[in-house]
């Protein structure tokens, strides 16, 4: 199975998952990946894939292999009921990577006290098993490589 | 028993649950009574991990959350 290079699905800020503040994604229980701090407002696949799960504040994409890739649009933002964010796909559309899927505003995120960061999670995918494109700290736009599966 | 009967049993049933919401990764679920949560019969029951601040218990199971929160509710 060929190597997926996985993309910032926002452009931001890198960041370690260790530095999300939600216990899940900071101990990496669903697997590995990295966490954008976003500036803009589209987000993009990352992979070529299948989008097995679709809520307004995350989705799921599962590329070649069945190898599943969870974006997660802040935390606690399950909250907001799906409101401020606009949907560009639906769950079983096949996307190419850097298609656009979501809108959303992560500034009116911040300002209603959660954080909009953004973790990239390769689900269920061995720590060894990621390699990283971008290093905390850089910046990167929406559709730069992030991180690398094997 | 199914995964959504153990972990209904391992949240103290039916009359503990105040709420149950399937997030992508999780079930978060508030309690009526905490102490009737059993930690080791939801990862009996294949939870990843189990978080508890208060009444508010996050069940994490992984993508599958959706599926197996609509099977708890046909059992409610």
């Amino acid at each position: 199975m060929a190597d997926l290079t996985v993309l910032a699905p926002v452009g931001g800020v890198v960041h370690a998952l260790a530095d999300v503040d939600d216990p899940v994604f900071s101990g990496e229980i669903v697997g590995p990946g990295l966490a954008v701090q976003p500036t803009g407002t589209q987000v993009v696949a990352p992979v070529a894939g299948v989008v097995a799960k679709l809520h307004p504040h995350a989705f799921v994409l599962v590329a070649e292999g069945g190898r599943g890739v969870l974006v997660h649009l802040g935390i606690n933002t399950v909250q907001l009921g799906g409101a401020g964010f606009v949907l560009h796909v639906a769950e079983g559309d096949v996307v190419e990577p850097g298609q656009l899927l979501v809108e959303w505003d992560p500034v009116a995120v911040e300002a209603g006290g959660r954080s909009a960061i953004c973790p990239v999670v390769a689900l269920e995918a061995a720590p060894d098993a990621l390699t990283r494109l971008a290093s905390p700290g850089a910046e990167v736009s929406a559709g730069d490589p992030l991180f690398r599966l094997a | 028993m199914s995964k959504a009967e153990q972990i209904l049993a391992g949240l103290g049933g039916d009359a503990n649950i105040v709420d149950l919401e399937p997030c992508i990764t999780r079930l978060r679920v508030e309690v009526e009574d905490p102490s009737k949560v059993t930690e080791s019969v939801l990862k009996a029951a294949g939870a990843i991990a189990v978080m508890q601040q208060g009444t508010v218990v996050q069940v994490i199971v992984g993508p599958e959350a959706d599926t197996i929160a609509s099977d708890i509710e046909d059992l409610r």
